[in-house]
């Protein structure tokens, strides 16, 4: 398919994510489990002569969900493929995939700014088993080949060349893991999900390199920023290079002189089966709400802003956590908490709120606590740092440390004469007319009363006094 | 009484014999089974011909041979066969293994490829069936060329799960034996659908043993018209008409019938579906896992090149490249997709023939078995020519049973019925 | 549809199979003596014919998302020499 380009940067990604079933595609295989190399195999995914396929109809399930929910046309007939190409890891030496007739085309999916990424299409296939290079991969003299992985159900997502940054490409991939988490049809602490990703600048005529091969979400980011700079600055060839996370760089693979011959036949070891309007309303019905539509909802329901609902909505726990937190408390201020201050203590520590594993209870202890103003914010954020590393009694903790805010009028205006005696430097340069100086007078008072004064307080106590 | 050991060593009809405990139970005790040596059998060496297959024991058993050990018979023994089923005559025999030979003539061949498997049912003084596998002829050329039965069940009727592929669309697993009877017998319990196979059909197993008996009142018999034509023997043709007239004689409504689109191209549609299937199929044969190896040295491209040259036979290697060239972009529209649609025509054909007809008759084969010395002669084309008569049926998924007919050099007479309309067709056979 | 020497060499090298000079003349003989033989079905007409993937209609078939057994490591391992430490070997990816 001929494009034609004008933006300085193109990318397209194909997604491979792995389906969260109990067992394998064409077998009875565990998909999980024991970590032991070939101890969840059998004849089929080893490729054992006279050994067939048999189709997991949950994979069949799961697949048609994401096809829908990512907007696609949905075949009437589901037909698989041989892809035959030869490699230590094929058990076959054929893929069973998808090639005539792939399960959904013409799909999309919009990021939170409102771009739309079209997917070309959305298909089904068999995963390859796992290689070891003894001695690294361009050094070992044979490989070790594991096939637990293999015959792993994946679904393949291919997208329209229409990313035009890394960033865009990050947030691509971000609301994919967001739908096939609201799915419930991947597990990201069980299934994997890779990306191969075509790469073009302007600057080089839209030379298009193929970059195969990276795992997990925050890599795309990485390796497509490094190839990016790589091809601003060095020969760019039609090419396919692997991603190497630890060195951090992209390297040859092989040269694209030609097209793979994969010579593809119609799987004659699979029924040919039907995908009914019956089969697809069903699967409708089951569709639960998605990112988007959740956070228009939000949005009608809450009165919150537009670009807060997707960013909260986005990520299925943050979304679990503010439907929570909005039963007892402002949505307004469970904006604030869990938009802004939960995220940038995720951010500042580089997970997501999945990976912490944030004690819900005591999160929604804080915010009511915030909400009826017996702590101030400040105290607030900095039991939010300590909630987001382990689990701790909230109530307790403002108890034991005093935390509560102090809002007695007598107890603050009696730090303020304090700090005004103390800080006769500052009381005179503010008088001056140097504002900064008064914060410093405003720190001493926060200082002494442990953070738990209301600051507003205190700035109209001190602006009284030092009239 | 002559061993099975005495009978190998002087007709190489077994690739594999084994040891046997005889059981008390089930409707096959005392019953002897060979297995053709592309079917799995647990534990014992299948090699589907191929020296690349040397060493292969199976951890299943195929569920055509499990059906079978569950029901009292024992495994005496593997039969030779053209490597994977890649021949009409059992000449193509792999690398370093012999090829069967004719039990009536030892100069002759026993056809092809399930030529050890017919060799041994016509040689066997004990109750013996054969559990073989037809992908274009592969059963009913060796029962035609032996002179023993041959039925090849419809496709999907038996389960494929264990048998080593040649061609997925067209491989059924059928059975030889002396008479239709056993035939009969050992097809209620083979057939049938398995989970493990999802190629397999819904359609209920009948009662195969309650059809012989009937006799051929009123049956509507269509005689293929092409198949009595130049190309067959004069020898055969007559022996042909000849059971025709007494099928005729016996109350069957005997008529000619046509089918010119199967004969002008059922044979390179055949040979093209089935070799783009055999090239994917065997290209899981590149020493690994199992089966013959090598030291693993040099590249993934050298070292699969490397085993897949030294084991692969010259049929083997012929069929891999038509077969890989049938499917290449460029080529693939022309040959694998059209072969494909052509199929669908060549169906509807015989779909046709049998809303008006119970079953249709050809000779099985156009001649009786050859020479080997004349075999070895022919061409790759003019050896796939051989199969005109078969490829028909085999293509459109056709139950059809091979009976021999006529004293002299054995042929074959051949039923085709409609799809799972195998009852009939042993009423017919039955009565010959 | 006439295949040359050059076309016998990469259909040889995607199937993996090495041919030696000899070979490869031989088998170009041999496929274009087939091929022409076989040229005749690109005169039957096929437009809006169905391919025939299977030569019987199949019913659905599909399998239960239900653990079955597996084998252990050694029966995995147990048809082949060529294997270290619970893994297979084989010949080098590059």
């Amino acid at each position: 398919m001929k494009y034609k380009f004008t933006e300085d940067i193109v990318i397209g990604l194909e997604i491979h994510a792995q389906l969260n079933t109990h067992t394998k595609l064409f077998c009875g295989c565990p998909a999980h489990g024991d970590e032991t190399p070939n101890t969840r195999t059998c004849p089929t995914c080893l490729g054992m002569p006279g050994s067939k396929p048999a189709l997991n109809k949950t994979a069949l399930r799961f697949a048609i969900k994401l096809a829908l929910a990512l907007g696609c046309e949905i075949s009437s007939k589901l037909i698989f493929s041989r892809k035959s190409y030869f490699y230590p890891d094929m058990a076959k030496n054929y893929q069973i995939s998808q090639y005539e007739l792939p399960l959904g085309i013409n799909g999309k999916l919009i990021l939170n700014n409102g771009k739309e990424i079209g997917i070309t299409r959305v298909h089904m296939e068999e995963d390859p088993a796992s290689l070891v290079h003894p001695a690294g991969m361009g050094a070992s003299s044979y490989v070790l080949v594991d096939y637990n992985r293999s015959g792993n159900p994946l679904c393949e997502i291919v997208t329209e060349p229409a990313m035009n940054s890394p960033e865009e490409a990050r947030e691509f991939m971000k609301q994919l893991i967001s739908v096939l988490k609201y799915l419930k049809i991947f597990d990201t602490d069980t299934c994997i999900i890779k990306a191969d990703a075509n790469v073009s600048i302007k600057q080089k005529e839209y030379k298009r390199v193929e970059i195969k091969n990276i795992t997990g979400f925050k890599e795309i980011e990485r390796a497509l920023k490094y190839e990016v700079e790589r091809q601003k600055n060095e020969e760019v060839a039609n090419e396919t290079r692997a991603w190497d996370a630890d060195k951090g760089a992209t390297f040859t693979l092989r040269k694209k002189e030609t097209e793979e011959e994969y010579g593809y036949i119609i799987e004659p070891d699979l029924a040919v089966e039907e995908i009914s309007k019956e089969m697809l309303e069903e699967a409708k019905k089951e569709m639960p709400e998605l990112a988007h539509e959740k956070a228009m909802r939000f949005v009608e329901e809450h009165k919150i802003r537009k670009e807060d609902a997707l960013i909260i909505a986005q990520e299925k726990e943050l979304a679990e956590l503010f439907e929570k937190a909005v039963k007892e408390i402002n949505p307004a201020l469970a904006v604030v908490w869990i938009r802004h201050e939960l995220n940038r203590v995720l951010n500042y520590n580089k997970k997501t709120l999945e990976d912490v594993k944030l004690d819900e209870k005591e999160m929604l202890k804080l915010l009511r606590l915030v909400e009826k103003k017996i702590i101030t914010d400040r105290v607030a954020q900095k039991i939010l740092e300590q909630l987001a590393e382990k689990k701790i009694d909230v109530e307790k903790y403002v108890e034991e440390n005093n935390l509560k805010a102090v809002s007695d009028a007598g107890a603050i205006e009696k730090y303020c004469k304090e700090a005004v005696e103390e800080c006769k430097t500052a009381v005179e340069d503010y008088k001056k007319g140097n504002e900064k100086a008064f914060n410093s007078i405003v720190g001493a008072v926060m200082k002494k009363s442990r953070g738990a004064a209301s600051p507003a307080e205190v700035q109209k106590i001190l602006k009284e006094m030092m009239k | 009484m002559k061993s099975l050991h005495e009978i190998n060593g002087e007709y190489n009809c077994f690739n594999t014999i084994q040891e046997y405990k005889e059981k008390t139970e089930g409707a096959l005790k005392g019953v002897k089974i060979s297995v053709k040596d592309c079917i799995c059998v647990k534990g014992m060496e299948s090699t589907a011909g191929s020296a690349i297959l040397k060493g292969y024991r199976p951890l299943f058993n195929a569920t055509a041979v499990q059906k079978l050990l569950d029901e009292g018979a024992v495994i005496i023994g593997k039969t030779a066969q053209d490597a994977f089923g890649f021949g009409s005559f059992s000449i193509n025999t792999g690398k370093g293994f012999k090829q069967p030979l004719n039990p009536i003539d030892k100069t002759r061949v026993t056809g092809g490829s399930s030529g050890g498997s017919a060799c041994i049912t016509k040689l066997a003084d004990f109750s013996h069936i054969a559990l073989a596998e037809s992908t274009g002829g592969s059963i009913a050329c060796p029962a035609s060329y032996c002179g023993v039965i041959g039925l090849t069940p419809t496709y999907g009727r038996v389960s494929r799960y264990g048998l080593i592929d040649y061609a997925n669309s067209l491989d059924k697993i059928g059975v030889m034996a002396k008479t239709v009877i056993e035939c009969a017998k050992a097809l209620e319990i083979i057939a049938g659908k398995d989970k493990k196979d999802q190629t397999t059909a819904d359609a209920p197993v009948e009662k195969y043993t309650s059809f012989p008996g009937k006799g051929v009142k009123g049956i509507r018999i269509g005689i293929i018209k092409e198949s009595i034509q130049d190309g067959v023997d004069k020898d055969v043709k007559e022996k042909f008409l000849k059971t025709a007239e007494f099928l005729k004689s016996k109350g069957a409504i005997v008529e000619e019938v046509t089918l010119p689109v199967t004969f002008k191209h059922a044979l390179p549609v055949y040979y093209i579906i089935a070799m783009s299937e055999a090239s994917t199929n065997l290209a899981k044969y590149c020493g690994m896992r199992y089966g013959r190896d090598e030291k693993i040295e040099g590249s993934f491209n050298e070292y699969f090149a490397k085993v897949r040259s030294k084991c692969f036979d010259d049929e083997t290697k012929r069929r891999i490249m038509l077969g890989t060239f049938a499917r290449m972009s460029g080529f693939r529209d022309a040959y694998y997709i059209k072969s494909a649609k052509i199929r669908t025509l060549i169906i509807n054909e015989y779909k046709n023939l049998f809303k008006k007809y119970d079953v249709l008759i050809s000779p099985s084969m156009p001649n009786t078995a050859p020479k080997t010395e004349e075999v070895k002669k022919l061409t790759p084309i003019q050896n796939y020519m051989m199969d005109i008569l078969t490829v028909g049926p085999n293509l459109a998924g056709l139950p059809h049973i091979s009976v021999p007919v006529g004293a002299g050099l054995p042929t074959g007479f051949m039923i085709i019925a409609d799809h799972f309309d195998e009852g009939i067709m042993l009423q017919v056979a039955y009565e010959i | 549809m006439k295949i040359d020497k050059q076309l016998v060499r990469e259909i040889a090298k995607t199937a993996r199979i090495e041919l030696n000079d000899d070979e490869i003349a031989k088998f170009e003989k041999e496929m274009n003596n087939i091929l022409e033989a076989f040229s005749k079905i690109c005169a039957v007409k096929t437009d809006n014919v169905e391919m025939s993937i299977h030569p019987i209609k199949l019913g659905s078939a599909l399998r239960e998302d239900r653990k079955e057994k597996c084998l252990t490591q050694e029966e995995a391992l147990s048809l082949t020499n060529n294997k270290k430490e619970g893994y297979f070997t084989g010949p080098r990816a590059v």
